[in-house]
Parts: C-alpha cells; sequence; structure tokens
C-alpha cells in the first residue's frame, strides 16, 4: 500500500506524544534531528525542535548541551514511579489486568502459531 | 403467574446466539454500541423478573402465611422456585459490586502512575510490554518502555492512535456496562466478551484511519501479542481475530445487521411487561383479601 504514514487526521497533541514515545523507546539521549529521523513523518526539524522545548517546559524531558544543539530523554524519575505503580496495580493480580483494555494481552502457544501463520501469507486482496 | 417470567432468562442465551452471526461484517463501532445496549436491556429484565418471582417469597410471612389456603387466591410460584431467585439476585448483586469495585480500584491506581502533560501520555519504564488507555478527564495513555523498544517509529504511532481511540469514544464505558450485565446474569458473559472485541476492533480501525495502512496495524497487533506472551494469558483468540480482521477489507455494515439482536430484545420487553403484568394481578388479589 503506498499511503504515507500520517496521512490521517492527527488529533492535537499526537505528535508531543509520538516524541515522548520515540524518546522512552530510546536507549541513549537524542538530538533533535535524531528524533526527526526516527519519527515516521516527514517533520521540519524546527517543528521537531519545538516540540521537544514544549515537551522540556512541561518537565516531561531532560537535556544537556552536546555538540552544537542539545540531547534529550525521558525524566527518569516520573517514570520508574510510572511503573512501580503499575507493577503493584498489576502484578499478581489478573483481576484488575481483566477489567482493562491492553492493546495486545499474552497468547496461549496455538494462538501464537496461527498468528505467525497468518503473518507469513501473503494479504488477502 | 405464567411462563413470561423465566422467559428473560432463556431469551437471554437466544440473544447470545443471535449476536454472534449479527457481528459478522458488521462496522466495529454498531456492534459494541450495538450489544451493550441489548445485554443491558437483557440483565435489566433478567433481574427485574426474578426480583418478582423472589417477591413472592412474601406470602410465606407470618401474617400472610395463613391466607396461603384462602381458596379462590392464585397461587404465585412455588417456595423453592421463589428462594433460588431470590439466591440469583444476591449472587448477582455481589457479582456487580466486585466488578465495579475491581474496575474502580484498577483505575484509580493507574491513575496515580503519574501526571500526563497535554501529550496525554505516560511512560513507565518496566520492561513488562503493556499499553493501556486509563479513563478520566482528559484520561491519557499509559505506555511501557518494553512494549515502546519493541516497535518501530509507525508502529509506535499505530499503539498511540488505537489508545487514543479507546479514550475518544469512551469504550471503558460501553465494556463496563456490558461488564456490569455479564455480572448480574451470567448468561451474558459471551456478550461481555463480544462488546470488548469490537472495541478492540474499532479501535484499530480508527488507528487505520490514522495510519493509512492496514497491514501495517495488523503486523503491530500480532508483533505486540508475541511479544506479550506469556506475561498475560488474557484474550489470545481474540487477537488472532483482530489481525484476521486487519488483513480484510473493512467491515462496512451497518445497524440494519443488529436487527436479529434488536428483535429478541424487543420481544424480552414485552415478555417482562407481562411477567410484571400477571403479578400485579397475583398481588392485588391477594392485597384485597388481606
Amino acid at each position: 500500500m503506498a499511503v504515507t504514514a500520517g496521512a490521517g487526521r492527527r488529533p492535537h497533541g499526537s505528535l508531543e506524544a509520538e516524541v515522548l514515545a520515540t524518546l522512552a523507546a530510546a536507549s541513549e539521549p537524542m538530538s533533535a534531528s535524531d528524533v526527526q529521523r526516527a519519527l515516521p513523518h516527514d517533520l521540519a526539524y524546527n517543528t521537531v525542535q519545538t516540540i521537544l522545548i514544549r515537551l522540556l517546559e512541561k518537565d516531561a524531558v531532560q537535556r544537556r548541551p552536546e555538540g552544537r544543539g542539545h540531547v534529550y530523554w525521558l525524566r527518569h524519575t516520573e517514570a520508574a514511579e510510572a511503573a512501580r505503580t503499575m507493577r503493584s496495580t498489576l502484578v499478581g493480580r489478573p483481576d484488575r489486568a481483566a477489567v482493562l483494555q491492553q492493546f495486545a494481552a499474552g497468547l496461549d502457544d496455538a494462538d501464537a502459531e496461527v498468528l505467525r501463520a497468518l503473518l507469513a501469507e501473503p494479504e488477502s486482496p | 403467574m405464567t411462563f413470561a417470567v423465566y422467559l428473560p432468562a432463556v431469551l437471554s442465551l437466544l440473544l447470545v446466539a443471535v449476536s454472534k452471526a449479527a457481528a459478522r461484517h458488521t462496522s466495529p463501532a454498531a456492534v459494541a454500541r450495538g450489544l451493550t445496549l441489548a445485554a443491558a436491556g437483557a440483565a435489566a429484565a433478567y433481574t427485574f423478573c426474578l426480583g418478582l418471582l423472589a417477591l413472592t417469597l412474601l406470602d410465606d410471612l407470618p401474617p400472610l402465611a395463613a391466607f396461603d389456603r384462602v381458596p379462590g387466591l392464585p397461587k404465585p410460584v412455588p417456595g423453592p422456585i421463589a428462594l433460588v431467585a431470590a439466591a440469583l439476585v444476591a449472587w448477582g448483586a455481589l457479582r456487580l459490586f466486585r466488578d465495579v469495585r475491581t474496575r474502580r480500584d484498577t483505575y484509580r491506581r493507574l491513575r496515580k502512575a503519574g501526571a500526563p502533560g497535554p501529550a496525554g501520555l505516560v511512560v513507565a519504564d518496566w520492561e513488562a510490554p503493556h499499553a493501556v488507555a486509563v479513563p478520566g478527564r482528559p484520561g491519557h495513555v499509559l505506555i511501557t518502555t518494553g512494549l515502546l523498544r519493541g516497535l518501530d517509529g509507525r508502529e509506535r504511532e499505530v499503539v498511540l492512535a488505537h489508545e487514543h481511540a479507546h479514550l475518544r469514544h469512551g469504550h471503558h464505558r460501553l465494556i463496563a456496562l456490558a461488564a456490569g450485565a455479564a455480572a448480574v446474569n451470567p448468561l451474558l458473559v459471551p456478550l461481555r466478551e463480544a462488546v470488548a472485541h469490537h472495541c478492540e476492533r474499532w479501535a484499530d480501525e480508527e488507528a487505520v484511519r490514522r495510519v493509512g495502512d492496514r497491514g501495517l496495524v495488523a503486523r503491530c497487533v500480532a508483533k505486540a501479542a508475541l511479544a506479550t506472551r506469556p506475561v498475560l494469558a488474557l484474550g489470545g483468540s481474540s487477537v488472532v481475530g483482530r489481525v484476521r480482521a486487519l488483513r480484510s477489507p473493512e467491515p462496512s455494515g451497518r445497524w440494519t445487521r443488529l436487527a436479529g439482536p434488536a428483535a429478541i430484545l424487543v420481544v424480552i420487553a414485552a415478555v417482562t411487561a407481562t411477567a410484571a403484568v400477571e403479578f400485579a394481578a397475583v398481588a392485588v388479589a391477594w392485597l384485597n383479601v388481606v
């Protein structure tokens, strides 16, 4: 399918979420151009820079000078705290996990096989 | 009282069977909304009729028991049936209470996981792959680094679009309503599962609308599910169904496809009204004697 990513409507704030998710997925701090390359959109460097500054002002990310610009990373204390809360809520509590809309819940072996086979098939027209 | 009072329970089973067929080739948004409505209606009728049966126990209370042998008075239902009905109502109430409490408790805890900025996203630094839509005002997406690291930029966009769709369309309300219905009437558990599944399908289709590529969304759902195992062995077949649906054209059938479940719902309403009228007649006869 030759449809460009981001072809659809993009609600307000979703680019910020994507930039934040990109930084969270990275193992190293990223510069604005690193983020620009990692995003699936054709965004101008300045747009990415603006989003990063906005996230910085909201205390969602941290940065330090590196080279001619800055590198950015996700604030660790908040992310660790969120993980603690999530773990204490969900681990060992299948009743709680069951009420949530999880993006992808786990599979048993048979389902995993079916899924792998499905992915190997060519797409139906 | 005649058989009408027992029919909502029997018709719940028929509703489940018919809904399964109606959901095929129908837009997930219509199915999720329609089946939630059907489940809520069927559960209300079921509980109401059990309540009527349980109320006939009143004729065994000491002040009324004396009239039990008055000739000409309509006999309600046998005592053991009324007792079973009362027990089922109590059991349903307990299950409903537990379901509501777990739901509230889980969301309240997850809301504390962090203050979402206007980005509407809270990242948790945890290797277990999770992405959850946490409803609230305005609600946010809670996602773990474990899931984010396994995906590329386009796939991350899919997950975010999917979770935002849950929040935007208030899927937690539909699911809570269907789960409440299944709690009071366990015959409706398959409808609860169907509503949950079609809310996922609905969010998948919204993600397709955002990224414009069904194959990408299908691969992303499959990839995340395969990465998740065996952390939580939940809803696996549902994931297979979602991937299958994403690899076929978008289902376009609208509300008209839900005529079957709607017709059964009308019948349930009618028999419930009949049962209520019959109960009122018995009650009036008794009150006249007393």
